[in-house]
């Protein structure tokens, strides 16, 4: 492969997540760790602004009431409640995810290296990883519902 | 800072994050009806309950730091160069002080700020 061929290969960036050609669960788990990250950072960063509006906003001295049951009237409904559904959801994959992501960093979910054979499945992620995967996926939809029946229900 | 280290503290703040978030989310939803916990009285008594006040510091710390590190860490994979690294990892420290500068003024203007009508 020449220099620029190869080059321009390890150049694809973002669109390299997004090709999804023989993906196995782990590098789909890898991609939405990444776009949960980021969605979970957004999600952080308006939060950051609607707390502020517990202090008057950007240019608020104290508590304020008035300023809290304002940004309350903008985001205490039907989508405001959807959204943070979805926050919830992507929150506990992106946390149960990153608990495997810990645990394989530190080698304590690996198998023993062997021969590649075929079909050439990656033997060293053994099935606690895959099964990790599939419990965070169970908890992130657990929790949507409970904070749905939170939310829309008024449990809690 | 060595990228080694950077890595650790994302797997530092990606633990705490898991036990301060849970901690955060019980609060909102499980010890307190929703209703009743975003609700301007509740939130003003856990602001000025200094422990829940400096809980709410900590997550906020915990969070932005392993957010933007997160984000770093995106950014650095897609250049290699040093410019670019360079600019990244001085966009990161700016994004997580001021964040984090910006988070506190709200805990600090609810712990000891006069309540307006």
């Amino acid at each position: 492969m020449a220099v620029g061929e190869e080059k321009a290969k390890n150049r694809r960036g973002v669109r390299a997540w997004l090709n999804p050609y023989h993906y196995n669960a782990e590098r789909w788990a890898y991609l939405f760790q990444r776009v949960t990250g980021l969605a979970i950072l957004a999600y952080v960063l308006g939060h950051l602004g609607d707390t502020s509006f517990f202090v008057g906003g950007p240019t608020g001295t104290g508590p304020s009431p008035s300023a809290w049951s304002f940004i309350g009237s903008i985001f205490e409904n039907s989508f405001g409640h959807l959204i943070l559904i979805l926050v919830v959801l992507v929150l506990f994959f992106h946390g149960v995810n990153g608990v495997r992501l810990v645990l394989a960093e530190l080698g304590l979910i690996f198998r023993k290296p062997s021969a590649i054979e075929y079909p050439y499945r990656p033997r060293g992620l053994g099935y606690g990883q895959r099964a990790m995967i599939y419990v965070g996926i169970a908890i992130a939809v657990a929790a949507a519902v409970w904070a749905f029946l939170v939310l829309f229900e008024g449990m809690g | 800072m060595k990228e080694s280290r950077l890595m650790l503290i994302q797997y530092a703040t990606a633990v705490a994050a898991v036990a301060l978030v849970s901690v955060h989310l019980v609060m909102q939803g499980v010890i307190y009806p929703y209703a009743t916990a975003i609700s301007f009285s509740n939130i003003l008594s856990v602001y000025r309950n200094g422990f829940y006040a400096i809980f709410l510091e900590a997550l906020l710390v915990v969070v932005l730091v392993h957010g933007f590190n997160g984000v770093r860490i995106i950014l650095q994979e897609l250049r290699q160069t040093r410019s670019w690294t360079r600019l990244v990892d001085a966009g990161t420290v700016v994004a997580i002080i001021v964040t984090v500068a910006y988070g506190t003024r709200t805990v600090i203007l609810a712990v000891f700020g006069g309540v307006s009508v």
